[in-house]
């Protein structure tokens, strides 16, 4: 008995080692590690990166320059922080990987800055939308939002027609209050004023005190922002049946407005207003050749949303910066690359602000429609090259 | 005044579709002992089966609704004769840990089927609209769900209450030693049961996808809220179920109106210093009483 | 007796008399401190491990041994990282006084409620400590000057240990660092469950009348354990916290109390070292299931769960003992008796 338990031991540590020898064996390859949630409440977002990369790389290839690009997939769960802490020393130090990304969630980025500042490794953020991440290491780069970002042009856009009041509904957490900050700053800036707020927190699905409240308010909008999957469906499904709409309130919204989510709702959503910085059905040649890549991938007609694109514009990066700096590069040089560069997205143009390492982008102001008998967003209005205007509200904030 | 009556409204809408879902894990629970956490994954499964009918084959919504409890209660069946039975000698924890066993298996089996986003609501038009209730216009599916949680309580209070079956279920509760000591066929009884629960589970899972929005994480979501449903009513309780449901719902929704900060917080407090004034809930059967 | 039983009558007798089984108890300990040396990159993953142990070790000792029933183990999980957290951030950054702080935190947070609940039995005890958790979880949530909300707490600085041993990258320190506090807390636990206290936890949830009709003040006994169950999750909670700098809200939900339950189902309940194959088969089959593909890790814990507690009711511990008997040509019901 003592004897195979001793053998046991020596195979567990024969395998470590060789786990651990295999792991630095190829030198020309270039391993891209994306943490995002795959179960859980979020596991949508998960999929979405996860088919837009396959997309990307079954029509780009999967080398650059002879180079092997390999993304290597974690799922950081129902939004655990330590886990994803402990999943992204794991792909540092085990699989070595020479850039990390992902994180659905803002205690997910904010939990790996720590790590990433060590090591130094450069790490593209795919979704966290709160304005401050990227200041809390000089290792991350943003491709998708901030949630000031996104919001930023739908206060003044609304007061320019004819909304003279608001409520504002927002999850209660870092993005949902940026968003209703932003937004009030924005409306009230343009002339507007808001008569109430109310924050929701997280794990609520019966909206329907809520939007009673709201009702009450006899606001000309409300305002909501929720973050994707059943909270924002079971909010933007609670206005629409509560009658808010008849008693002529405008639905204000940013991501729970997207095409994804758009046939939860039914036609009433029709009319509903959304900010947000990427469009899926706007006829840039980069987003039809998106779309094509993406149906031909998964051999359906799929509907991207912000993180599809946040993770197809991330690997053009990643293939960027392989393509110029080679196989091999150090966090700094890879950063300092990133950066520099100006991406013709499916979004539309997007660069960097090369202080604070966050996107630049063009933001729409869109219209829920039905075209062709197709419920879609139809762009009515566009800001361009916008930058988060948190940062520069508050340059020293750390 | 208009508020206190449109709170009560929308709490009782709430609380009935709580009750559908939660009052077959109330008598499972008080006729088996088994801790059964995977109910809210037969309502689930009921809902989404909903959906698929009306999304996919064009099934009406009514139809539908139907059509996902017998769907549940067939499930619900072969799971009892499975793996639920050999559970009634087992102790608490082993219940507990394979109920969750099978949320987990509904879960993961929902997401790589169906995928993780939010089902589309299959609520029909003629519902999803508002009628004028004398004070003001109201969601008419909200009055929908009192109307049908109020005739499905009066059905079950029939079958519990006037039936053979509901006085041979009522004695099984109450004592089961004694029940089985004169010849009754409880194994049995709990197949019917356990079958008859998780169709009104899957039933309320499919008429209340409005209220509780489906997606995979269902089972696990609002799975507490079927849990306090029974704690708080007394398990193996039919009239304390519909009691507590009523009043979680009202109350939970009263919280978030006048108090929104915190009103989750509220809820939990109150079900918190119940449980510890009243530890077999406000209407215990007899056998725990 | 043979050796490798961890069933209470083999060790009825305490340390008095050494025997060459006892060597057995040194196995887990020696392959930790092996892997130290072996495994790099992997500190991480077995800093993440032990932690899971000590808090499923806890849950052991109310449940396994105290036969308290509970689903929100997690409320004294969290408590422990949350304070250890807001300690470290506020107070003093030193991680042995962080931890105390901590533990003592959790115990005295175990010690009340567990006055409060203990008298109750069954799914309202149950409902209790589901109902406790939440309480907390909604606390954390709003209190977000404090916690950080659903930010999460982060910014937590951690000075060396003893002054010496800096928190690395490499988690080497993290990893001994929480080996030993294990350790020690293992040590503990161990003795607690076969002294006179523990045996009479035995009685108490075989039959809690009896024990009370011959003079066992019942209800305080359990409170201790208790206490002392919640204290051990709390030191778990602030080794999280500590080791990875972070504290989400997740520390507090239902789905960390039921996971914590599978591993020590998975392992074997009542048996200590059933915590530590537990924790280890759970974190790793996630690692590994997680790694081929995202879907399939809750699929396989699922059926791995329904087919442990179908055929193999003493878990993992159990297969184990059952093979070592078989091999010894003797059956396990010999054994008991």
């Amino acid at each position: 008995m003592k004897r195979v338990l001793a053998a046991t031991t020596i195979a567990a540590v024969m395998f470590s080692v060789s786990a651990a020898s295999l792991s630095s064996a190829h030198a020309d390859v270039v391993k891209f590690g994306i943490i995002m949630p795959f179960s859980g409440p979020f596991a949508v977002l998960g999929k979405q990166a996860k088919e837009a990369v396959e997309a990307f790389q079954k029509l780009n290839g999967k080398t650059v320059n002879g180079h092997e690009v390999q993304v290597i997939w974690r799922d950081e769960g129902a939004g655990d922080a330590a886990k994803t802490r402990q999943f992204a020393e794991e792909l540092i130090l085990r699989e070595k990987v020479n850039v990390l990304g992902g994180f659905a969630l803002t205690p997910d980025a904010l939990a790996v800055a720590e790590v990433i500042s060590e090591a130094q490794t450069p790490t593209v953020i795919l979704n966290a939308a709160t304005s401050i991440i990227p200041r809390k290491s000089p290792y991350f780069i943003r491709v998708s939002m901030t949630a000031a970002q996104y919001i930023s042009p739908l206060g003044g856009w609304a007061t320019k027609n004819g909304v003279k009041t608001a409520y504002t509904m927002v999850s209660d957490y870092g993005p949902g209050i940026d968003m209703e900050g932003e937004f009030t700053s924005s409306f009230e800036k343009g002339g507007g004023k808001v008569v109430g707020k109310d924050r929701v927190p997280l794990n609520v699905t019966d909206f329907a005190p809520y939007m009673e409240r709201a009702l009450q308010s006899k606001a000309d909008a409300l305002f909501i922002f929720a973050p994707g999957g059943a909270p924002s469906v079971a909010m933007v499904r609670e206005f629409e049946r509560r009658g808010l709409k008849q008693a002529g309130m405008k639905l204000m919204g940013s991501g729970e407005m997207q095409e994804i989510f758009l046939p939860s709702f039914g036609d009433s959503v029709l009319g509903a207003i959304s900010s947000n910085h990427y469009t899926e059905s706007n006829q840039r040649p980069e987003n039809i050749a998106f779309r094509k890549a993406l149906n031909e991938s998964t051999g359906r007609e799929a509907v991207p949303d912000i993180v599809a694109v946040a993770a197809w514009d991330g690997m053009q990066l990643v293939y960027e910066t392989v393509k110029s700096l080679g196989p091999k590069f150090t966090g700094d040089q890879a950063i300092d690359f990133m950066k520099k560069q100006t991406i013709n997205s499916p979004r539309g143009p997007i660069s960097f602000d090369p202080k604070e390492r966050d996107i630049i982008q063009n933001v729409y102001v869109r219209e829920v429609r039905k075209v062709d008998g197709k419920v879609i967003n139809v762009d009515i209005a566009t800001v361009e090259q916008v930058r988060d205007p948190w940062k520069d509200n508050n340059p020293n904030a750390k | 005044m208009t508020q206190l009556l449109t709170i009560l409204l929308d709490g009782m809408s709430y609380g009935m579709v709580l009750f559908i879902i939660s009052v077959g894990l109330t008598v499972t629970m008080g006729l088996m002992r088994v801790v059964n956490l995977a109910h809210g994954a037969f309502a689930m499964i009921g809902g989404y089966m909903a959906t698929v009918l009306v999304l996919k084959l064009g099934v009406p919504f009514l139809l539908a609704c139907v059509l996902a409890a017998i769907a549940a209660g067939i499930l619900g069946g072969l799971a009892e004769m499975t793996v639920y039975r050999p559970l009634y000698r087992k102790g608490e924890l082993p219940q507990v840990l394979l109920t969750i066993g099978l949320c987990f298996v509904a879960i993961a089996a929902l997401t790589f089927f169906v995928g993780p986003t939010p089902l589309p609501a299959i609520v029909p038009a003629w519902l999803d609209q508002m009628v004028d209730i004398g004070f003001r216009l109201y969601p008419a599916y909200r009055l929908f769900l009192i109307v049908v949680g109020g005739l499905l309580a009066f059905v079950v209070w029939l079958i519990i209450e006037r039936s053979l079956f509901g006085a041979r279920l009522r004695a099984a509760v109450d004592d089961p030693q004694m029940a089985r000591s004169v010849g009754m066929d409880v194994s049995r009884m709990f197949t019917i049961t356990f079958v008859g629960g998780c169709a009104l589970a899957g039933f309320g899972g499919a008429i209340g996808a409005g209220v509780l929005p489906l997606e995979p994480f269902y089972a696990l979501r609002y799975l507490v809220y079927f849990l306090i449903v029974v704690a708080v009513g007394g398990m193996g309780s039919f009239r304390g179920s519909l009691v507590a449901a009523l009043a979680i719902g009202i109350v939970d929704t009263a919280g978030r109106y006048i108090v929104p900060q915190f009103g989750g917080f509220l809820l939990y407090l109150l079900v918190f210093a119940l449980l510890l004034w009243r530890p077999n809930g406000l209407l215990p059967p007899k056998s725990v009483a | 007796m043979t050796p490798i039983t961890q069933n209470p009558p083999a060790a009825a007798v305490p340390a008095q008399s050494f025997k060459p089984s006892m060597l057995w108890h040194a196995l887990p300990w020696a392959l930790a401190i092996g892997i130290y040396f072996i495994a790099d990159g992997y500190h991480g993953l077995g800093t993440n491990i032990m932690i899971w142990i000590l808090f499923a070790v806890s849950l052991d000792l109310a449940l396994g041994y105290g036969g308290i029933i509970t689903l929100g183990h997690a409320a004294f999980f969290g408590a422990g990282a949350y304070c250890a957290g807001i300690f470290a951030i506020h107070v003093n950054n030193d991680p042995l006084l962080g931890l105390l702080v901590a533990t003592l935190f959790a115990g005295l947070l175990g010690f009340i409620t567990g006055m409060l609940i203990l008298h109750t039995r069954g799914e309202t005890l149950l409902m209790l400590t589901l109902a406790i958790a939440a309480i907390l979880y909604e606390a954390a949530n709003h209190a977000r000057w404090l916690t950080g909300g659903d930010d999460g707490l982060s910014g937590i600085r951690v000075a060396p240990v003893l002054g010496l041993f800096r928190f690395d990258l490499w988690g080497k320190t993290a990893y001994l660092y929480t080996l030993s506090v294990l350790f020690v807390w293992f040590v503990i636990a161990f003795f607690v469950v076969r002294s006179p206290f523990g045996r009479s936890l035995d009685g108490i949830r075989q039959n809690a009348k009896r024990m009370r009709a011959i003079g066992t003040p019942v209800w305080w006994r359990l409170v201790a354990m208790y206490a002392l169950s919640a204290a051990m999750a709390g030191t778990a909670g602030a080794l999280m916290a500590q080791t990875t700098r972070i504290v989400g809200l997740s520390s507090l939900e239902l789905l960390t109390s039921g996971v914590v339950a599978v591993m020590l189902v998975l392992g074997g309940e009542r048996r200590l070292y059933g915590a530590f194959i537990g924790a280890t088969i759970y974190v790793i089959v996630q690692d590994l299931a997680g790694a081929i593909s995202p879907f399939i890790w809750m699929f396989v814990i699922g059926f791995l769960l329904i087919i442990i507690v179908l055929f193999f009711e003493g878990g993992l511990m159990g297969i184990i003992d059952d093979v070592v008997n078989r091999l010894k040509g003797r059956g396990r019901k010999d054994q008991r008796s």
